[in-house]
């Protein structure tokens, strides 16, 4: 055993509080970990950042200088051609809608039913209960390539390829599990004495799940709903596989359109992508307060 | 997972995917039956990857549509990025999805054999003309699967400004005068790359050329002799030029297209396609002009350089429409009016011998210089013959970037590619 020798610091008393103990730092002290924040800031920022701004970059560049050496940070001569390009295809405007149509059903059918799922796991106990929550997630371990064949051709028996309804049933089967996961620790946080006091004011359990609990838990339907909108936007080969011509979405589409053979057509195929992109991030700065919320609750309980 | 190593996975599944009905279980294997021509015209669906790429899209809609008004049918397009092309194409057979033409890279034809739904088209290929080696590139197994719609090869593509600074003016035959001319190359400094040979596992098929060129047949009575003196030797050669600075590292077909195009290798590897696309990246003018293929040297004088076939052929999958999809594939592929358009606007050279001794072709120097030096000698890879070719290509190119990194040595890593290689089998 040994004995502490060390001094106390100067001007402070043990019941001082621990804000004003801070207070009395000196600014050489405070500067220290100020600029390892800023520093810390620009070198993620700039990591995070500069994949896009290459991305707007290269959009910008003419085609003969994209592989320019020595590359050059700067585009030198700046064209807006390529994006006016896009104007002019008119194919790349169905694959947007078809993006956004198989996202967003796939959000809304993903946050439906694994909103009810997630409630049940959470709220109700019954025999087989945790055995049905892993084998959820366990779906989750399958290759994508096994997946991929099955569905095929279990749509193809049913006449569903080249539809809608092939690309949204096949996203599904990826967020469902993650969403219910997700729902179910949201839905752990909510107090039972809250439910119990619908209960005893004579609610039914519809009630109580649609004017309670659902309504309490919007930051996390917003997050899983986001994180299976994100999935379905962001899929390549199922959508190439399954989608057929007409009803293809945004990545086979573009990489249909600018990847070649023998030749990318890159600055097209960057403004193409920047342009699809924009929707997402609005989406994401418009739902970033309930993207955080509804994502890290559940991760401490009590 | 990467979506390189979803698309193998997936490549590999494909084959097992279920048959949408049974009456196909008559074709396990090879052909199954020969369209008739001359009946009633039926629509079909055509598959090409180039329907979707931006130049030649127009070309080949304009084909389509023709044919289509002429007959009086519908032709249904099909299409998917190249490097999924081949997968999809796959899946879709062996689902009884598609029937039809199909646009096929003849390195696809034994991988799409094995489904036993493509069509003989022997009675289509006779008398229309095609070169010998176009139709060998055509066919599997002895059969016509194929009719060749460009054929070339894939060869050494230099600039001739950098040579002439660098003060080359002949062409070396010999691997030694090759090696010391690439040294020579290498005294222009300022980062020039000599030679862009992939190095990358992704393109590291192309020492399977080089092995060639040292002696080694790849396969021989069934056996691959791959791990046999020439193959080590070539790999041992390629090493010293990897080591040497006199090849680059991490480069593959696309980078070795942009090193070229801006004038930072004086050469590299590539088919006639390959053209296009450098000419249109290089900020050079001019570029098109300082273009000149060379044959591949050789280990001996007087021996045959190698090359390996590349090109396209047109399929044509049993189902409905099959009959008229075969004419549509004779049609495109051999009529000479048809075929010289398509180079002029394209740029890829037509497989009949009418078409390739038109004004046309003969009156385009790099076309010429390219068929006389590179595709006169060209043959088709031995690993082509089986399905499971690029797991066999991609075994190869691992034990390879081994010896380039310098973990394996040649006789250790080309043992291993050879037994690798032999499992596949």
């Amino acid at each position: 055993m040994t004995t502490s020798t060390r001094p106390s610091p100067p001007h402070t008393r043990p019941d001082e509080p621990a804000r004003s103990r801070r207070r009395r730092r000196s600014p050489r002290d405070r500067l220290g970990p100020r600029i390892s924040a800023w520093v810390a800031i620009v070198v993620f920022g700039a990591f995070a950042l500069l994949p896009a701004y290459w991305l707007l970059a290269t959009s910008l560049s003419p085609q003969d200088q994209v592989f320019q050496y020595p590359p050059s940070f700067f585009p030198g001569d700046i064209t807006f051609e390529h994006y006016a390009d896009l104007a002019d295809n008119p194919d790349l405007f169905r694959y947007l809608v078809n993006s956004v149509i198989v996202s967003v059903v796939t959000a809304v059918l993903s946050v439906l039913v694994s909103a009810y799922m997630g409630y049940s796991f959470s709220k109700f106990r019954y025999r087989g209960r945790r055995s049905l929550m892993y084998l959820v997630l366990s779906s989750q371990m399958f290759p994508q390539a096994l997946l991929l064949v099955t569905l095929y051709a279990v749509f193809s028996a049913y006449g569903l390829l080249n539809s809608y309804a092939a690309l949204i049933l096949s996203f599904t089967t990826f967020t469902l599990p993650l969403c219910v996961w997700m729902l179910k620790g949201f839905f752990d946080t909510i107090p039972d004495e809250l439910i119990e006091a619908a209960r005893v004011d004579g609610a039914s359990r519809l009630r109580i799940i649609h004017s309670v609990v659902l309504p309490l838990s919007a930051p996390g339907l917003v997050a899983a709903g986001l994180f299976a909108f994100v999935r379905g936007w962001n899929d390549f080969i199922f959508a190439l596989t399954l989608a057929g011509p007409d009803k293809q979405t945004l990545p086979p589409g573009l990489v249909n359109t600018f990847v070649g053979e023998a030749q990318t057509a890159w600055p097209q195929l960057m403004a193409a992508s920047l342009v699809v992109s924009l929707p997402v991030v609005i989406g994401f700065i418009v739902l970033q307060r309930y993207l955080v919320g509804g994502i890290t609750a559940g991760a401490v309980k009590g | 997972m990467g979506l390189g190593a979803g698309a193998v996975g997936f490549g590999g599944l494909a084959a097992c995917a279920p048959s949408a009905s049974d009456d196909d279980s008559n074709a396990s294997s090879g052909s199954s039956s020969t369209p008739t021509s001359g009946g009633e015209a039926q629509d079909f669906s055509f598959a090409s990857w180039s329907l979707s790429e931006e130049a030649p899209k127009p070309v080949i809609e304009g084909l389509v549509g023709a044919f289509g008004m002429d007959a009086g049918v519908s032709i249904s397009p099909v299409t998917y990025p190249y490097n999924e092309y081949l997968n999809q194409l796959t899946l879709q057979i062996r689902g009884g999805q598609f029937s039809g033409a199909a646009q096929v890279d003849v390195a696809w034809l034994g991988a799409l054999a094995a489904l036993g739904k493509l069509t003989d088209l022997s009675t289509f290929a006779d008398g229309r003309g095609y070169t010998d080696a176009a139709l060998q590139a055509g066919q599997y197994d002895g059969t016509q699967y194929g009719l060749p719609w460009t054929i070339g090869a894939i060869g050494l593509v230099t600039n001739t400004e950098l040579m002439q600074q660098a003060g080359v003016t002949t062409t070396p035959t010999t691997i030694e005068d090759f090696e010391a001319m690439l040294r020579e190359l290498k005294g222009l400094g300022d980062g020039i790359v000599p030679y862009a040979a992939s190095t990358k596992v992704a393109q590291l098929k192309d020492i399977l050329i080089w092995m060639q060129t040292f002696g080694s047949p790849l396969i021989e009575n069934g056996q691959v002799t791959i791990g046999d003196d020439a193959s080590i030797d070539a790999v041992t050669w390629y090493k010293k030029l990897y080591d040497d600075g006199l090849i680059a590292p991490d480069v593959d077909r696309f980078d070795a297209r942009a090193l070229f195009s801006q004038g930072r290798a004086v050469m590299y590897d590539d088919a006639i396609v390959g053209k296009s696309a450098v000419v249109g990246e290089s900020p050079d003018p001019d570029f098109a002009s300082k273009l000149d293929p060379i044959s591949r040297p050789v280990v001996q004088d007087g021996d045959d350089p190698r090359a390996l076939f590349w090109g396209h052929a047109i399929v044509v999958v049993d189902g409905e429409g099959s009959g008229t999809a075969a004419e549509f594939a004779q049609w495109v592929t051999s009529d000479e009016p048809t075929t010289v358009d398509f180079f002029e606007k394209l740029g890829l050279p037509p497989t009949t011998q009418a078409a390739l001794d038109s004004d046309a072709v003969t009156g385009d120097a790099f076309t010429a210089a390219f068929s006389e030096r590179v595709t006169a000698t060209a043959t088709v890879n031995p690993f082509w013959q089986f399905p499971q070719y690029a797991q066999m290509e991609s075994a190869v190119a691992e034990q390879v970037q081994a010896v380039l990194v310098g973990s394996s040595s040649p006789a250790d890593a080309m043992a291993a590619a050879g037994e690798a290689v032999q499992a596949l089998i």
